[in-house]
């Protein structure tokens, strides 16, 4: 096994080049020190980090964003070393991430990820009922063809099917490594592409890729009828969001903070999710403006 | 596991030595697009920078050219040529924005050095080529471009040292070259490839520098050449 190079050099790394404004770790944060919120880099992530920022903004906080910060593996060392505050998380991939158990049920799978994270000096706040799993997707021919409706239909026929998604998913336990370990499938390539962006999704309709790695929430699957592929054999665990967020910055600024954080949480479903997502990636929509109509709609903002 | 140690798993893997994601194969990805971006690039602008020359018009253009050159960014030139090609109907993962984007890099110092080559060369010695009765064509052919030579290398040069570094962007919108081992590297918190494909990228540079200047000296004409 490779292991991971050290954290602290892609935070240093990314540190210089993107949070250029933020001032080093562990500098104690006081109530008054303006929140960052940061983004992964795809929609979702921004989109929910907009309705974060823009609700804390709403009464009274001060925030930074650091938006499209990049994927979890720059993400993390920069959380936990308080480069950046805040970020919407997934619970079962966080627990992955810090390897304690994660499985289909959320309350758990929280539990498990919050307490293994805690030590890190970071919180898991209550969780969304939103949740966005990894969709393993195939177009409608495809399914057609080859009569496939869940993910264990591949087994006859990946190892002729190239598989496409972001450049790290060959050592992602909830990518190609799980769809090795659980599924026993053997795709015949794998092509490096993005975090099911546009460039997977055009490999996907142009034919280069067979199988590609989506979001369950990603509003093209259903617009280009393709067919999301059933995760019978429950590889992906729960994946809640959830506002992942500096114990230094939650005991800062106290309960009023987790209270409006909380509300957004409790607000926020898949469907509105899906819905969001679509509007930014189909319709070119401003992700800041989409989070905000969905403050206003729930209330959170005065129309 | 230590830095060094993450190479050496790297390269002791099987993978990086054969198969489509072998070293081999990305280098040969990565030298065949360099080399083709900047022949086609050649092509397209030599002509019309031979013509400016040899009339002695065109050196502010040159200069301006140049410029632009170097504040056009080449990932912004990619990522618009990728999203036209996959609109046109292109697969992902093929070469043609890269190409787009790498003409584009390569263009500006091969049109500048040979302009700015050819009007270097000495206006009286052309006046005595004309005044020995050569033609304008023979002008051009046997005094004008051998003289320039030298400098039109040396634009060559700098554009295929610019190209082969930037094509490791290729990898950011799915096609490969070195720069896959790049991207992928850092997506996969790979040490080991990550610092592999950067060297690796760096001593293809080094290379072509190299070859490039050794042929910008073979190619100075012995009388020009400055004593050693």
């Amino acid at each position: 096994m490779r292991k991971p190079f050290r954290a602290s050099a892609v935070g240093a790394i990314l540190g210089l080049a993107v949070v250029a404004t933020a001032c080093g770790s562990g500098d104690g944060a006081t109530e008054g020190d303006p929140i960052r919120i940061a983004s992964f880099n795809f929609n979702e992530s921004v989109i929910v980090a907009e309705i974060y920022a823009q609700g804390l903004e709403a009464n009274g906080y001060t925030v930074e964003r650091q938006l499209n910060l990049g994927a979890r593996e720059v993400v993390k060392p920069a959380l936990e070393s308080g480069e950046i505050d805040l970020i919407p998380e997934y619970t079962g991939t966080v627990a992955g991430f810090l390897g304690v158990e994660a499985s289909a049920d959320s309350e758990a799978t929280w539990e498990a990820a919050s307490a293994a994270w805690e030590e890190m000096g970071i919180t898991l706040l209550a969780y969304s009922p939103a949740q966005d799993k990894n969709a393993y997707v195939v177009t409608g021919e495809t399914a057609e063809e080859f009569s496939l409706t869940t993910v264990s239909d591949l087994q006859p026929v990946a190892s002729d099917m190239v598989f496409g998604g972001p450049p790290e998913c060959p050592e992602r336990p909830l990518c190609l490594q799980g769809l090795q370990d659980v599924y026993g499938l053997e795709f015949s390539e794998f092509v490096p592409l993005d975090v099911g962006g546009p460039i997977t999704v055009a490999a996907l309709e142009g034919g280069e890729i067979d199988v590609g790695l989506l979001f369950t929430t990603s509003g093209v699957i259903a617009d280009n009828d393709w067919v999301s592929l059933e995760d019978d054999m429950g590889l992906n665990p729960a994946e809640n969001i959830v506002p992942a967020i500096r114990t230094e910055v939650v005991d800062a600024y106290g309960d009023e903070l987790v209270t409006l954080l909380d509300s957004y949480s409790e607000a926020l479903t898949t469907e509105d999710l899906t819905a969001m997502n679509a509007r930014a990636d189909l319709d070119q929509e401003d992700p800041a403006l989409v989070a905000e109509e969905w403050l206003t709609e729930n209330g959170f903002l005065e129309a | 596991m230590t830095t060094w140690e993450s190479v050496q798993e790297f390269l002791s893997e099987p993978t990086t030595w054969s198969g489509p994601d072998s070293i081999w194969a990305r280098l040969g990805e990565h030298i065949w697009v360099s080399v083709a971006a900047v022949i086609i690039a050649g092509v397209l602008v030599m002509p019309l920078a031979v013509w400016l020359g040899h009339i002695r018009r065109g050196s502010g253009i040159a200069t301006a050219v140049v410029n632009i050159g170097r504040a056009v960014p080449s990932f912004g030139i990619l990522a618009i040529a990728f999203l036209v090609f996959v609109q046109m109907g292109a697969g992902v993962g093929e070469p043609w924005a890269v190409l787009v984007a790498l003409i584009a890099l390569a263009a500006p110092p091969m049109f500048t050095n040979t302009v700015a080559g050819i009007q270097a060369v000495e206006a009286t010695t052309v006046e005595s080529a004309r005044g020995m009765g050569l033609t304008e064509r023979e002008v051009l052919t046997d005094v004008e471009l051998p003289l320039s030579t030298p400098l039109m290398v040396e634009g060559l040069r700098i554009a295929f040292v610019q190209v082969i570094a930037t094509a490791t962007l290729g990898a950011l919108v799915a096609w490969g070259g070195l720069g896959r081992f790049i991207v992928d590297g850092f997506a996969r918190q790979d040490m080991g490839m990550l610092i592999v494909g950067a060297v690796l990228v760096g001593l293809l540079a080094i290379a072509a520098e190299l070859g490039l200047s050794a042929l910008q000296r073979a190619t100075t004409p012995s009388g020009t050449r400055p004593a050693r």
